[in-house]
């Protein structure tokens, strides 16, 4: 839409003011990395983070959330329509947000999903910088992104760059932000801030990311699932950190005298022994190797697939810090690409 | 009527009854929908006709096989409380070597006066229908096994390891902060307190079904334990292995 600019000094008060009317979800500090959440105090927010354990979905959908309560034959549902701006947001997660955004609308609309986007607005990041030796976000085409956001901010030097995307963007700009339109001046250090970023971005996965699908489509037999397999834990560690999973579990709490209680849902997870089990007993999935070809399958080729326009791994890389034997998706992609040269 | 409960131990530290004390103070409704008959740890009374046995503790002496057998015909369920009683536990790592050494080492000279055998689970003497993992057990994980139970379901103790409760926690791993940890093969359920207070799990609930015990030694090796170190945290609660008592 246009662009803005906002003086770095004026960046805190920004963010004070938006938690005068919203709850302000960003990334803050914790022992050794960062977290996404809600900031009780406008210092704490941390824009230059590297990366977070857990993805900022979780803002749309939570780690665990309930979804009504129940009494005998009365049934409420319950919504948490709080409104938030969701800070800080990577051009990797924004890009996983909107693939969520069209997997829950699809068919029937997840309605707690819908509700809780309608009343989030993103401010996202623009990284300068490549996170760590893990993300592939260059090959994976999220290192930026010219939609998804409501604003996003570009750091340039003592000012921040503010894309507006959305007239939602727009008024949490004019009234919360002192901004100005950008100049002459300001436009051309951004342009050229821009094209110089690519080349601090190594490319650690041999393909495109546009060519998993094809390659993740001749690899169904590849002998690298049983390889892989025998090392995995089945831990589900790489499935939760991620930020295009969206399986959830859905489990009752019923009172002591079994007459009232909730139903939630909670993050699952494919990788683990129970996933793809069925009520007869039955696993579907019965091994390591299947369930990590499964995973795979769905980042590499099916997400991509039932979403055109969307991935289902934008290289954040969080599942390869997470995975303790060094299962990662360069790895495994760069293997079966080998093998298919 | 209300279903008749009793709770009973054998070689145990009794902290896992006592949990039991601690849960029923925030949740006093569990006393309207079961019946106390004997709790040698919070009551005097003692009533014989109970419908479910709790059993804590591990079984380390022949002299105790009797009394559970006995439970076992008395109760319609028998729910193991506790990791000594799941697995045998800490008391388990006496196990691993020759057992006249460990009574001279515990009782000096007075040693052949005990009676001892290797520690055993419950589940190695009499069936168990359910057990609550944990050292101690975890006071919500309790009341919700006590609720299905009644309701007629399977108690919903989780299948997943430790790391899953761990992520949704947003923990930075144990081994990336220099610890070591058995959370990726054991049994998930604790909400993983032990490394969200930045202390490695121990694997006090036990090994998950088909846990990759293989490439958990390896990881553990990996980040710099010996392999002593490495069977001395994998046998803590876990060092009981039915082969060893030679049946
Ligand atoms: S790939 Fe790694 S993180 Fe994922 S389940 Fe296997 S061991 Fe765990
Ligand atoms: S598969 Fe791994 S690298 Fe790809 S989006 Fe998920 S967590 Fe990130
Ligand atoms: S993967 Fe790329 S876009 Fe995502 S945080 Fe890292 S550098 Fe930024
Ligand atoms: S700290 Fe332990 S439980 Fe948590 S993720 Fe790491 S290995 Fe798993
Ligand atoms: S984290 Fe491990 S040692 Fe700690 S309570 Fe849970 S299972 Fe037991």
């Amino acid at each position: 839409m246009s662009l803005k600019i906002i003086n770095k000094s004026d960046l805190m008060p920004f963010v004070a003011n938006m938690m005068g009317e919203y709850e302000v979800i960003g990334p803050v500090a914790n022992d050794i990395g960062f977290k996404f959440a809600t900031l009780t105090d406008a210092s704490q927010v941390r824009l230059n983070y590297n990366t977070t354990v857990i993805p900022p979905r979780k803002t749309l959908l939570p780690t665990q959330e309930t979804l009504f309560s129940f009494q005998k034959d009365m049934l409420a549902p319950t919504f948490d329509m709080k409104w938030r701006v969701l800070l800080g947001v990577h051009t990797c997660d924004l890009h996983a947000m909107c693939m969520l955004d069209e997997a829950f609308a699809r068919g029937q609309p997840d309605t707690h999903y819908m509700k809780r986007r309608a009343t989030t607005t993103i401010v996202s990041m623009e990284c300068l910088d490549t996170c760590d030796e893990n993300s592939f976000c260059k090959s994976m085409n999220t290192l930026t992104a010219t939609s998804g956001f409501d604003l996003h901010l570009i750091q340039l030097g003592d000012f921040y760059a503010v894309d507006v995307g959305t007239t939602a963007g727009e008024a949490l700009l004019a009234n919360h932000a002192k901004s100005h339109e950008a100049t002459r001046a300001e436009i051309a250090l951004l342009d050229k801030t821009m094209s110089q970023k690519w080349s601090k971005f190594p490319v650690r996965l041999h393909l495109d990311g546009k060519d998993l699908p094809a390659l993740m489509g001749v690899s169904y037999k590849s002998p690298l699932w049983e390889e892989v397999g025998k090392r995995c834990f089945g831990c589900g560690s790489c499935n939760i950190v991620c930020p295009t999973c969206y399986c959830f579990d859905v489990r009752d709490e019923v009172s002591m005298d079994g007459k009232s209680g909730e139903r939630y849902r909670i993050w699952d997870s494919c990788q683990l022994d129970e996933f793809a089990r069925i009520g007869s007993g039955e696993n579907f999935r019965k091994t390591h190797a299947h369930r990590l070809r499964h995973r795979f399958m769905r980042k590499g080729k099916y997400i991509a697939e039932a979403f055109p326009g969307h991935q289902g791994c934008v290289g954040c890389g969080r599942c390869a810090r997470a995975c303790l034997v060094d299962i990662t998706p360069v790895g495994v992609w760069n293997s079966l690409r080998q093998d298919h040269a | 009527m209300k279903p008749k409960v009793a709770f009973f131990d054998f070689t145990s530290c009794e902290g896992c009854q006592l949990t039991v004390v601690d849960s029923l103070q925030t949740h006093l409704d569990l006393l309207d929908v079961v019946e106390i008959v004997q709790f040698r740890e919070a009551m005097s009374e003692r009533g014989e006709d109970y419908a479910i046995a709790f059993v804590e503790g591990s079984i380390t002496r022949e002299a105790d096989e009797a009394r559970l057998k006995q439970i076992r015909e008395q109760a319609a369920l028998v729910v193991a409380l506790g990791a000594c009683a799941h697995l045998g536990g800490v008391n388990a790592i006496k196990n691993l070597a020759p057992l006249d050494d460990v009574r001279q080492y515990v009782y000096g000279d007075k040693h052949k006066w005990y009676e001892t055998y290797a520690a055993r689970p419950i589940s190695a003497v009499v069936k168990v229908d359910a057990f609550i993992p944990g050292c101690p057990i975890d006071r919500e994980e309790f009341i919700r096994v006590v609720k299905a139970v009644l309701l007629g379901k399977k108690p919903p103790i989780p299948d997943y390891p430790v790391c899953v409760e761990c992520k949704l926690k947003e923990n930075n791993c144990m081994f990336h902060k220099g610890g070591f940890c058995l959370g990726p093969v054991t049994r998930a359920g604790c909400g993983a307190i032990c490394p969200t207070y930045s202390d490695g799990c121990e694997g006090c609930r036990g090994a998950i079904p088909n846990p990759n015990q293989d490439a958990m030694k390896d990881v553990l090796k990996e980040h710099g334990l010996t392999v002593d170190e490495v069977m001395a945290r994998m046998t803590m609660f876990n060092a009981f292995d039915a082969s060893q008592l030679g049946k």
